[in-house]
């Protein structure tokens, strides 16, 4: 107990803090930070990222002994491979999953709104962090093989010296479909929990259905309609690798993805939806 | 500070609130009324989470459903009804976080958490995380993110809720030392009778989205304070009766009891009108009507 009276002297307020986005986006990051999940998939992203580093290093000297070579566009999409982003996809619905539903749980989103933050900046702070942590996450998977191959053989290392020119903006794109999937996602449900099995089962659901479609069509132009397809597409896509999706498959599919979780979290977490 | 004209505000097809005449000054106002009055709407509204389906109504000058009730949210703070607390989050860090949303600097942010969780009681438990909170402890961490950034207008919903006596005490003696010592003006929302009566300067009534009553609490006080019941020696003949209007209005008659309002509030009054009727005063009650009268006065006529 204190041993005088509390009192609280009037402070003018100096609007001179950051955008309600950030301070949402970094209150959010902290929370992630703090859960032990966070962790497990810390470590498990570095096992990858290992295991990354040392194909770099050893498989372009399995045919001849001793000398680093130049490899093709599919070795360079594959620094964005299938392993490395089904990981994510599942860190990321787990992250992302909670960022709206936590609200929803708690009930802050009617207080948030109760200060000075407009549907916008919600929506900005809590796409900041969906989007932008697969995004740093995939951002050392690109940089230290490339880094590390510039450092042993120069421009005639296994990974080209333009590569980050090409798989930056393919992670960047990777990185809205999942952020903003998963915040759809997040929207749909009141628990975090909930948001997690909305996130995984709209990745995977999906990605059945894009199975059936182009096993019913014929046509493998259907697999866009699985985001963990889009996700493994656009790496070799914007490397030039060939795949089973094409461009204009990829980016519609990628679209509409966006298009639709997007409308869904706009819709679900306007301040009127907040009350009920 | 605040009004409204004609206000209404609907969920759908459900009216919340309906023709909604009022205007506000500053002070502890009471809002009353039964569950689903329209209370909650009523403070939600003020905030701009819901805009107004007709009329309008300003608060701090700043009209409702504009643009700019973004800015008049730096101005206000608001103490939800029910808990609206991230669990594994210390009180400091969600004070702190509330004051940098309300446009606060951080450092500036967490100076002012440490401040007011102290105001509010809490200093010592501040750093652990609210889940261990007992609901008193919960209540007053709400009270301490609406009050962080120094807002001139209040909004508390139902801040009592779920405390125990001695809770309750401590929570509407926060009340008073907000309106006292901060100056901030203060909408208290309440079905709690004591509770508006131990803080409210003005009260407003509510039922079924419809505005029944509003005043100062004083202007309450004083109209109870005419409020009396008389016996008399005989039974009143028809005239006499009839002639109690010169007096004040009669409210209620039963077992020989007169229940009047009088016109002035002067105890001799009604003496002096006996004997210009010739009647015997024998018995005169003030009557102290409690806040409960007034309220179920208001909603039921």
């Amino acid at each position: 107990m204190p041993i005088h009276a509390p009192t609280l002297p009037p402070r003018p307020l100096q609007g001179e803090g950051l955008a309600p986005a950030l301070v949402l986006a970094r209150f959010e990051v902290r929370r992630i930070l703090r859960q032990r999940l966070g962790r497990f998939f810390g470590f498990a992203f570095a096992l990858v990222l290992l295991v990354d580093l040392a194909l770099v290093y050893f498989k372009p000297m399995a045919g001849v002994a001793g000398q680093l070579l130049p490899q093709g566009a599919a070795f360079q999409a594959g620094l964005l491979g299938k392993v490395l982003l089904f990981l994510l996809w599942l860190q990321v619905a787990q992250v992302g999953g909670g960022l709206v539903a936590r609200d929803t749980l708690y009930r802050i989103r009617p207080l948030m709104y109760a200060h000075p933050v407009r549907h916008l900046d919600y929506l900005l702070g809590k796409g900041l962090v969906a989007v932008g942590l697969p995004f740093l996450i995939l951002l050392p998977f690109i940089l230290l093989p490339w880094g590390v191959s510039l450092l042993m053989a120069g421009a005639q290392g296994p990974v080209w010296p333009t590569a980050p020119l090409h798989l930056i903006p393919a992670a960047l794109v990777v990185s809205f479909l999942m952020g903003i999937l998963t915040l759809g996602a997040s929207s749909l449900a009141s628990t975090p929990g909930g948001g997690f099995a909305w996130a995984l089962g709209g990745v995977l659901g999906c990605g059945v259905l894009g199975t059936l479609l182009s096993g019913l069509m014929g046509n493998p132009g259907w697999y866009a309609v699985s985001p963990m397809a889009l996700a493994q597409a656009w790496p070799r896509i914007l490397c030039g690798a060939s795949g089973e999706l094409g461009w204009i498959a990829t980016g519609l599919g990628t679209l509409v993805h966006l298009s639709f979780w997007l409308g869904v979290a706009v819709l679900r977490t306007r301040p009127r939806e907040a009350l009920a | 500070m605040i009004r409204f004209e004609q206000l209404e505000v609907r969920y759908g097809s459900r009216v919340a609130l309906q023709g909604v005449d009022l205007e506000l000054g500053p002070g502890v106002t009471g809002i009353l009324g039964p569950n689903g009055a329209g209370k909650s709407t009523l403070l939600k509204t003020l905030l701009g989470l819901l805009k107004p389906n007709a009329g309008q109504g300003w608060v701090l000058g700043i009209p409702l459903g504009s643009p700019e009730s973004v800015r008049l949210r730096e101005q206000v703070g608001y103490m939800p009804e029910y808990d609206a607390l991230v669990e594994d989050v210390s009180a400091f860090e969600q004070v702190a976080f509330w004051g940098e949303l309300s446009g606060m600097a951080a450092p500036q942010a967490r100076d002012r958490a440490h401040e007011v969780l102290h105001f509010v009681g809490l200093d010592e438990s501040r750093y652990r995380a609210v889940s261990g909170y007992s609901t008193g402890m919960r209540q007053r961490v709400k009270l301490a993110q609406a009050l962080v950034h120094s807002p001139g207008l209040l909004f508390l919903d139902e801040p009592t809720n779920g405390l125990d006596p001695d809770g309750r005490s401590r929570m509407l003696d926060l009340v008073l030392k907000v309106r006292d010592q901060l100056g901030a003006s203060v909408l208290l929302s309440s079905h709690l009778l004591e509770d508006v009566e131990r803080c409210a300067d003005h009260l407003v009534i509510l039922d079924q989205g419809c505005l029944k009553a509003s005043g100062s609490m004083n202007g309450l006080r004083s109209r109870l304070a005419r409020r009396c019941e008389l016996r008399f020696l005989d039974p009143l003949t028809p005239g006499q009766e009839a002639a109690l209007q010169e007096l004040g209005s009669l409210l209620a008659t039963r077992n020989g009891l007169y229940d009047l309002e009088l016109l002035e509030p002067d105890p001799v009054a009604p003496f002096r009108w006996a004997q210009a009727q010739g009647a015997v005063l024998v018995q005169l009650t003030p009557r102290h009507d409690r806040l409960d009268e007034v309220l179920l006065r208001a909603l039921h006529g």
